[in-house]
């Protein structure tokens, strides 16, 4: 019923501008639909509302001339309400609440991980200032407590604004964090009866923590957040395709680094907010996109496990395709929308029946890892099968086996088939990024590039399209499987001279 | 199952009437029986058989009960917000975590007329239907909280609770809960959270908690001399009742007083009594003849009267408002002359550090900040900017943190400073007290860090 009910729209003001606000919503989330900036931490949009930190008091004016003081996270607006966010009385509240909140907290933003991206330090400049009003000595509590094998957790940076507790109470729902003892010696702990490694989705609470309390034991101290930058990027790690953000050495400090290795790695991997896909989160696989992308390259063709010349082995291959009376290729659910559309304009239209092509899964799931969940975790441990099957038919039932005997050419692109499951008489020709022993025994073998090094799209299981970017560059004969079709077919011995 | 107690003295022969010590304690004059004797359950009776649940609220709106847990809104309002026909379940919660420092008042109640309190209780959940009750028993009240248990179990027993209560269509389940110790779980937000199992922290309003309270659900938290009122008003009427008292503070008010004082003890006195004459005169005033210096009149949340401030004064919501501070909760706290405020601040906001839940900035390090500047300023290391400094605290947390024990925490130590500041500044400027020696601090936590730090390297 209430769905059908048209949305009611209220008219109301902040610092005299009208504004308008759908019924229900808070002061705050108004205020930022409408470009004004309402300071927080302890509101998270995707959270509830606690009311923790106080940082976010806005005055509203009544027509008595005696106005009044509440939070903007839980105040509903209301029609003609008159908030005002730039007060003296409002600038005041949002000092003395700097003050309370920097009292216990070390200013050691010289050596916090969080330094250059942390909500306290910016809002201390822009709302209080001032150094401490306090003689006495701050609270000390644990520096490094870890709350699992993946987070550690700075009391003394914690400002209890239980974001992450709330997290997992409300988003992970493992429950798993809660807050022990009470007053300036409250600490975040994990509960007694959870254990916080069993949160796949756990890495969130270091992005949702306004401080520098909660830290990465992967990260901790690798770099400073501003010699790195983001490129937008999606999570290759199962069928939901999270948008995520890959960061990496910025290119203006690329030249600088001592270990050419640094300007390669991906230093940390944070979620990209779309509603569609993910919302604001994404699970601990994504974080750890590193151990899936920054295994041992492949980054020579080779002809019978001989490296060879590219032109060569391109040759090579496309006179194994122009010669062949059957071939069956097994198309990587991990390609992009691009190359997949590359494969079939070229390869596919032109060997035409010559080609079976099934789209084949690139990954499995591995053993420990969450298989599939209610909240992002798909099954399907392949970005782009929705995309790959909406071109091509899928790998059948009985798998590899159903290979016919009498194929002479099988086409592997990427990953998850191994040299011994196919047939022994048929060459074939291997499109890999990754080192691997059955890269050589593999008539031909190209290197093509990883994600990182290409820009495309992806169709998650939903069918929504999310984009990526390339951060890094390829090696020099490693060739981008879009671009590899291509001069499959115009090879001098290519297949479309072989088919006339 | 009722548990043997000395017999207390006879009651002060305070003038007017009284609702609650209005029998001779003894050994079972607790008990069910005892109560049925005095005319207990008669109300519920009457109600159950003759009312219908709006009628009830209609009679304790024109009673003009005001709670008496500390912020005496009147009962009827709160309970005419709940919406009879909304198809949700209905809460009473009895707020028996009585934990304001120097307020024991409803532990007498407990104590002594557990079933006046299950028959208010009883009332209440009628007048706004509700199926089942809560009672949130402060841990630490033991003997109270048997009392209560035993006597829970004989109105089961009796048919005055549980399925048709005395043969009517009406049923209600009561859940006693016993808390924790926290004195901020005697918020009612805070006491509601704590009932679902989850950290007692105060809930932000809106909603009110008679729209969304405990399980999201339409609830009503009373206080126990609030509800254990119910009974008498059902009985002879709200409009009979308004006649006790004064018009716009009706019935009776329990006052437990405790301090420099010849008899401390619990009190029931009609409001409107003479101030001056319940102290000097009932209370037998101040021992070794000593000065009354100042008073806390409802708990230490409550702003401090001085003896000039008292003179005149009655015993009323508004005559404690036309000077500045409130009955509260009954709990009064009288300070002879010779004490040295500048310690009973630094025990009060020792208190109030202990205490504060932790959840919203101002108090949570505000609580901590003030008991330092005290502590500092009681081992003689005061700064003469402490005072000011004190002041902001104060201010700063004033109508800004989630529930009222920051801002009482400040108005207790404003208001000190206001009357006292002299005192203060002469323990800054001396190193010692106007009236004593210094005073060495342990630190409070210290055990705690130590844990804390222990669990981290283990």
């Amino acid at each position: 019923m209430s769905e059908n009910r048209p949305e009611k729209i209220l008219e109301f003001f902040i610092d005299g501008h009208p504004v308008t606000a759908k019924d229900g919503q808070t002061v705050i989330q108004a205020a930022r639909e409408h470009g004004f900036d309402v300071p927080h931490f302890c509101w998270h949009p995707q959270l509830s509302v606690p009311g923790n930190c106080r940082i976010c008091m806005v005055e509203v004016e009544s027509d008595n001339g005696d106005p009044w003081f509440d939070i903007g996270c839980n105040m509903p607006v209301t029609a003609g309400m008159r908030v005002l966010l730039n007060s003296d009385t409002v600038k005041k509240l949002r000092k003395d609440t700097m003050q309370f909140i920097t009292l216990n907290h070390p200013v050691d933003c010289g050596i916090c991980s969080k330094s250059g991206e942390c909500t306290l330090q910016d809002y201390h400049y822009e709302h209080n200032g001032a150094a401490s009003l306090s003689r006495d000595r701050k609270n000390h509590a644990t520096k490094f407590y870890p709350l699992s094998d993946r987070i550690m957790l700075d009391n003394e940076r914690c400002i209890m604004c239980t974001r992450c507790v709330r997290f997992t109470h409300e988003v992970s729902k493992t429950h798993a964090l809660g807050a022990v003892y009470r007053g300036d010696h409250s600490l975040i702990r994990p509960a007694e009866d959870a254990n916080f490694n069993d949160d796949v989705y756990s890495d969130n609470v270091i992005d949702i923590c306004p401080v520098g309390a909660l830290l990465s034991r992967e990260n901790i101290d690798n770099s400073r957040v501003w010699y790195t930058e983001p490129t937008a990027s999606v999570c290759p790690g199962c069928e939901r395709g999270c948008n995520i953000s890959i960061w990496h050495r910025r290119q203006a400090w690329a030249f600088k680094a001592l270990d050419p290795k640094l300007n390669t790695r991906i230093e940390r991997v944070t979620p990209r907010e779309n509603p569609d896909v993910n919302g604001p989160w994404v699970c601990n696989k994504a974080r750890d996109l590193a151990k899936i992308l920054e295994r041992p390259r492949a980054e020579q063709p080779m002809i019978a496990g001989r490296v060879v010349d590219r032109a060569d082995a391109i040759a090579a291959a496309a006179a194994l395709l122009a010669g062949a009376k059957k071939v069956v290729a097994l198309v990587s659910s991990w390609g992009s929308n691009e190359e997949l559309a590359a494969f079939q304009l070229t390869i596919a239209a032109s060997l035409g029946d010559r080609l079976t092509a099934w789209v084949k899964a690139d990954h499995q799931p591995v053993p420990g890892e969450v298989i599939e969940d209610d909240i992002l975790i798909k099954a399907d441990k392949n970005p782009n099968r929705h995309g790959a099957l909406a071109l091509f038919p899928p790998l059948p039932a009985e798998g590899l086996t159903a290979i016919p005997a009498d194929a002479d050419v099988v086409l592997v692109w990427g990953e998850g088939v191994p040299a011994a499951a196919l047939p022994q008489g048929a060459q074939v020709i291997r499109l890999d990024a990754w080192a691997h022993a059955d890269n050589e025994v593999a008539a031909v073998f190209l290197p093509i590039s990883i994600q990182t090094e290409r820009a495309g799209h992806y169709t998650n299981f939903a069918g929504v399209v999310s984009d990526f970017a390339a951060c890094f560059t390829p090696a020099p004969l490693v060739t981008h499987a879009e671009t590899l079709f291509g001069m499959l077919l115009s090879a001098e011995v290519g297949v479309r001279r072989a088919s006339a | 199952m009722t548990t043997p107690v000395t017999a207390t003295p006879e009651f002060p022969a305070l003038s007017g009437r009284k609702y609650f010590m209005n029998f001779p304690v003894t050994d079972t004059s607790h008990s069910l029986a005892a109560y049925r004797a005095r005319g207990g359950y008669q109300s519920l009776q009457k109600a159950l058989t003759s009312m219908q649940p709006t009628d009830v609220t209609k009679e304790v709106s024109a009673a003009g009960l005001l709670g008496h847990g500390g912020a005496a809104f009147p009962a009827g309002r709160k309970w005419g917000v709940i919406k009879l026909n909304d198809g949700e379940p209905h809460y009473v919660c009895m707020n028996a975590d009585e934990g304001e420092p120097g307020t024991f008042k409803d532990r007498w109640l407990l104590e002594h007329v557990p079933h006046l309190c299950i028959e208010g209780l009883i009332l209440a959940s009628y007048a706004i239907m509700g199926r089942h009750a809560f009672i949130y028993i402060r841990g630490e009240f033991d003997l109270p909280y048997r009392r209560l248990r035993d006597a829970i179990e004989e109105a089961y027993d009796a048919g005055l609770l549980g399925r048709n209560i005395l043969g009517t269509d009406y049923s209600l389940d009561i859940v006693l809960y016993r808390g924790a110790g926290s004195y901020v779980c005697g918020e009612a937000s805070a006491m509601l959270a704590s009932l679902e199992g989850k950290k007692g922290w105060p809930r932000n309003r809106p909603p009110r908690l008679t729209v969304k309270g405990l399980y999201q659900r339409p609830t009503v938290v009373n206080n126990v001399e609030t509800l254990a009122n119910i009974p008498a008003i059902v009985g002879e009427g709200g409009e009979a009742f308004r006649k006790v008292g004064l018009p716009k503070s009706p019935g009776t008010q329990m006052i437990s007083i405790s301090g420099h004082l010849v008899r401390p003890g619990v009190y029931e006195v009609e409001y409107g009594y003479s101030w001056e004459k319940f102290l000097y005169e009932d209370c037998g005033g101040i021992p070794g003849g000593r000065g009354l210096k100042c008073v806390i009149p409802g708990g230490v949340s409550t702003k401090i009267l001085d003896a000039n401030e008292l003179k005149g004064l009655t015993l009323d919501h508004n005559s404690a408002l036309s000077a500045g501070s409130q009955i509260g909760s009954g709990g009064m706290i009288v300070i002879a002359e010779g004490t040295c405020m500048v310690r009973v601040a630094r025990i009060i906001q020792r208190f109030y550090h202990h205490e504060s839940c932790g959840q919203c900035t101002p108090c949570r390090e505000g609580m901590g900040w003030m008991e330092r500047i005290l502590d500092r300023i009681v081992r003689g290391e005061g700064h003469p900017d402490d005072i000011d400094r004190l002041y902001h605290i104060s201010n700063a947390n004033d109508g800004t943190t989630i529930c009222s024990l920051g801002d009482s925490a400040g108005y207790a130590c404003s208001a000190i400073l206001d009357h006292y500041r002299d005192e203060f500044e002469y323990f800054i400027t001396n190193g010692r007290s106007m009236y004593d020696g210094r005073l060495t601090v342990d630190d409070p936590f210290a055990d705690v860090t130590a844990t804390a730090t222990a669990g981290a390297s283990a």
